[in-house]
């Protein structure tokens, strides 16, 4: 097991390599840099003020010299500072030499992704468990068919449409929810307690939006997996010996039919960091989503390069965790590595 | 692959369930929602309605102004961070040496006078007396010494150093004069100290101005100074009692970072923010719409700073035929397209300066709408349907283009507008729309373009010398549409070198009509600016000066009775 570990964790190096070395080419393939946005294509900006700024940036040399400067860096673990904002480090936080300290994007982007991925997925599984259960239990029958129904709806409803219509229903004709932004503007003044409530305020619609769109996935996938399940000679035997239902269901059919979600989870892991352009801009959230998408506007290479670094090492790092939850959880695949 | 195989049984069992029930289940669904959207709006905002807003009270000081802007800056430093978001935060907080009235005329800010020698190479600045930073350091003639050292030193990021460039000699003769001499009389010269705002020597000169804190945490000499910035979320500005220019009657003025438009008026449905920039839909559909809204909100339309043209690539064939770019003038319907993509929203303008100010001449009117004398016009250039397919043609060839546009909405609907007038009178356009970068990479630098359907800015200083200038050609500079004439060349040079307000506004005047006469563009319009801002500020003028609303906000105020409580801010 151990000697797998370590195989598995080596071998993230030369993919890691692999994966920024295509993700940089692919990003220099794009055309223009951040000398040519649409704002900069200004009368008293001169061309030769541009190549100046290119050459300050190394744009104006081969992409593979660029490439090599990015990974000296990076061997460092320094995700150097953005383009766009020229002062601000890209990940984390910075000390100049009178003691201010520059707080990095990503580090400031990234806890609020998370914060509001993981409120939904929470959301998402607690309710999306006990629908797909009873929906399985109930198979074909009316619940059934209304509770697909609901979650089909909920998987092809617009999501900033949806968003919109809350924001008007419960922030412009109610006064219940805050419309838009993270915290109020009063925050800090507030005691802890205040604040938390502030924050989950600010968060309801949009955990909610990305909840309501998100429970298709794992309720139908629990769902299936329960009926596979209940099909099986062993949940048979469970019955003809005479345990009870309850026992059936929940000691035997839904701990067999949640192994598939281990892996939803390992995969669901890069996916906890990027955040939704739409939601975010949406309910003025800053977060990975709009940052990554500005960048990409902006072509603030070393910031698109960063969050695909990052993106990067969490999924494979999620591949393994799932893999070995995969082998912690299910014997038969433990048995499978080993050997 | 299980999993995979239900999925599919599940949707076939989908198709099955009865329309009708699917029908039901939808409605009962969405009615909640669909009577909250359209329901009874009145119900809104009770507290709010509940104020009159309209009676009148004396300016106080006080209160807080809350906007919403779409971008965040990327810094303060302006001179670095360059977006307009950080022009508009950093206007507050910093000075320059001049400013624009609200006629558009230049005039002291930190200065009393300023002087230009008599060979005009030589620009004499006086700074006010006693002068001070917010951090109560005075501030003088070695800050905007320190600047200039700045703006042009080889290390600073900024693409605005050439303009300075130009100063071959600095000096400060005493801590209230500052003076620079050019090699050459430099007309746009006092344009640019308008525009370069002074930074406090005492905070910068050990620091690398590309990467300080300091413009995170900036210290200037305006109305305002920072007071907090969150970063995606607000900017707070507060009053800076060492203000050079007086003091400002609101209090505080906070920008909220909100990217979405729809999300930015909901805010303002629900009086969580003052003031925000509408588009035409908002400002002619929405508003008249809506009586609940119009009785807290005030609307202000302002011209633009921007105009939209049709640009010919002169150096192809037929654009070079002064006939044919003025038979296109002719057919195109510039008021349609008003009317049309800007719901009435604009003006037609017939030179690159604003209309109403001194550089823009009112002799000028835009070619009409006359596709009888485009076609009269065509003919004499050769273009007739010779083979009856209703598109032009000469020497076998029809008369074919194609127009590029970025992407931009406003930007494809006239290009539309246009493609159906040109139709009309036998030209076929098509339309190709491109994403800013290739647009520019593949298309403008190379010159590879029949037609671009672009913007520039109506300038505030007349000078258009890299736009217009034959000399302006090379790739990566502003004349790729190759505009090549003598006389206007000559004009061009002529207006760099006349310091004289007067003289040089007979000079531009004289341009603007060769420009038009010539048409290499096709000026198409320039579209309002418009804003909404809620009924408790006051003081802003109406209609707005040439200048816009913006050009006294610090009359503004907010009476005690409506501003709001501090701690209900969203």
């Amino acid at each position: 097991m151990l000697k797998y570990l370590v195989k598995r964790i080596v071998w993230m190096v030369p993919l890691l390599i692999g994966i920024s070395l295509i993700s940089f080419f692919i990003m220099h393939l794009a055309p223009g840099d951040i000398t040519t946005s649409e704002a900069s294509f200004n009368p008293k900006a001169s061309e030769e003020s541009r190549q100046k700024l290119r050459e300050l940036y190394s744009l104006d040399k081969p992409v593979i010299v660029q490439y090599s400067l990015w990974m000296k860096r990076m061997v460092t673990l320094d995700f150097g500072t953005s383009f766009a904002s020229h002062q601000r480090p890209v990940f984390w936080q910075t000390k100049d030499k009178d003691g201010n300290v520059t707080l990095g994007m990503i580090q400031e982007a990234l806890p609020i992704t998370l914060l509001i991925n993981v409120l939904s997925l929470i959301l998402i599984i607690s309710v999306a468990l006990p629908l797909g259960v009873i929906s399985a239990l109930n198979q074909n029958q009316l619940t059934d068919r209304s509770i697909t129904l609901f979650v089909f709806i909920g998987f092809a409803i617009p999501g900033f449409w949806l968003a919109l219509m809350l924001m008007y229903w419960t922030g412009v004709q109610h006064n219940w929810l805050p419309i838009s932004g993270l915290q109020s503007i009063g925050h800090e003044n507030m005691n802890w307690l205040a604040q938390i409530a502030d924050t989950l305020k600010h968060l309801a619609l949009p955990v909610f939006i990305s909840g309501i769109t998100g429970l298709a996935g794992i309720s139908l996938f629990v769902r299936n997996g329960m009926l596979e399940v209940l099909h099986q000679d062993y949940i048979t035997t469970a019955r003809s010996k005479g345990l009870s239902e309850k026992r059936v269901i929940y000691g035997h059919a839904l701990r067999n039919a949640l192994l598939p979600l281990i892996t939803i989870f390992g995969l669901s892991i890069p996916g906890l960091i990027g955040g939704s352009v739409i939601a975010e801009s949406i309910f003025a959230i800053p977060g990975m989503g709009k940052l990554f998408y500005d960048a990409v506007l902006m072509r603030d290479f070393p910031v698109i390069m960063g969050i695909l670094t990052i993106g990067a090492v969490l999924t494979l790092i999620g591949n393994l965790l799932a893999d070995v939850a995969y082998a912690w959880a299910d014997p038969r695949v433990r048995r499978g590595v080993v050997q | 692959m299980m999993e995979i195989k239900h999925d599919q049984d599940q949707l076939v069992k989908l198709q099955f369930i009865k329309p009708a029930f699917m029908k039901l289940a939808l409605i009962a669904f969405f009615t909640p929602l669909m009577i909250s959207a359209c329901g009874d709006s009145s119900s809104s905002n009770q507290i709010h309605n509940k104020i009159d807003y309209t009676k009148n009270y004396p300016p106080n000081n006080g209160g807080t102004l809350i906007d919403a802007m779409t971008g965040e800056p990327s810094g303060l430093i302006a001179m670095i961070a360059g977006e307009s978001a950080a022009s508009a935060i950093a206007g507050n907080i910093f000075n320059s040496l001049l400013r624009y009235d609200k006629n558009l005329e230049l005039t002291g800010e930190l200065v009393e006078s300023w002087d230009v020698s008599n060979d005009q190479k030589t620009i004499t600045f006086h700074l006010k007396p006693n002068l001070k930073w917010a951090d109560d350091q005075p501030l003088t003639s070695d800050d905007v010494l320190f600047t200039w050292q700045k703006v042009t030193d080889e290390k600073t990021r900024t693409p605005y150093g050439s303009d300075f460039k130009l100063v071959t000699k600095a000096e400060t003769p005493d801590a209230n004069t500052f003076r620079v001499t050019y090699a050459a009389p430099y007309a746009p010269a006092l344009d640019t100290w308008a525009g370069l705002h002074i930074l406090p020597k005492h905070l910068l000169k050990d620091q690398d101005i590309n990467t300080t804190a300091f413009a995170r945490n900036p210290v200037g000499s305006h109305y305002y100074k920072l007071e907090k910035w969150k970063n995606g979320q607000f900017l707070k500005l507060t009053r800076n009692e060492n203000a050079t220019q007086g003091q400002a009657k609101i209090g505080n003025l906070l920008s909220r970072i909100i990217p979405d438009k729809a999300a930015q008026f909901l805010e303002l449905s629900a009086d969580n923010i003052d003031s925000m920039g509408l588009n035409p839909i908002q400002y002619a559909r929405i508003f008249p719409a809506r009586p609940d809204l119009n009785k807290n909100i005030a609307l202000y339309k302002e011209l633009g700073n921007s105009y939209t043209y049709l640009g010919f690539n002169l150096k192809r064939k037929p654009f070079d035929d002064i006939r044919v770019r003025q038979a296109i003038n002719y057919a195109i319907n510039k008021q349609e397209i008003i009317d049309g993509v800007l719901l009435g929203l604009g003006e037609p303008v017939a030179s690159p300066y604003k209309p109403g100010t001194r550089w823009s001449n009112p002799e000028l009117k835009p070619y009409p709408y006359d596709p009888n004398k485009a076609k009269a016009l065509l003919k004499a250039a050769g273009y007739e349907d010779h083979d009856g397919d209703g598109i032009l043609d000469k020497d076998g060839k029809p008369f074919t283009f194609e127009i590029l546009t970025n992407q931009n909405k406003e930007r494809e609907m006239t290009g539309v507008l246009i493609q159906r007038r040109l139709n009309e009178i036998g030209i076929k356009a098509n339309i190709r729309v491109l994403e800013w970068a290739s647009f520019l990479g593949r298309f403008i630098k190379p010159k590879e373009f029949d037609v671009v359907l672009l913007g520039w800015s109506l300038s505030l200083d007349p000078d258009q010398y890299s736009i217009w200038h034959s000399s302006q050609q090379a790739p990566g500079q502003f004349n790729f549409i190759s505009y090549s004439n003598q006389r206007v060349d000559k004009l061009l040079e002529a207006g760099r070198l006349e310091l004289n307000p007067d003289k040089r506004m007979k000079i531009y005047h004289e341009f603007s009509k060769i420009l038009l006469e010539d048409s290499p563009i096709v000026f198409l319009s320039a579209g309002y600016g418009l804003t909404a801002i809620h009924k408790r500020v006051r003081g802003i003028s109406n209609p707005a000066p040439p200048a816009g609303i913006g050009h006294n906000t610090y009359e503004w105020y907010i009476p005690s009775a409506y501003a709001r409580n501090e701690m209900s801010e969203h």
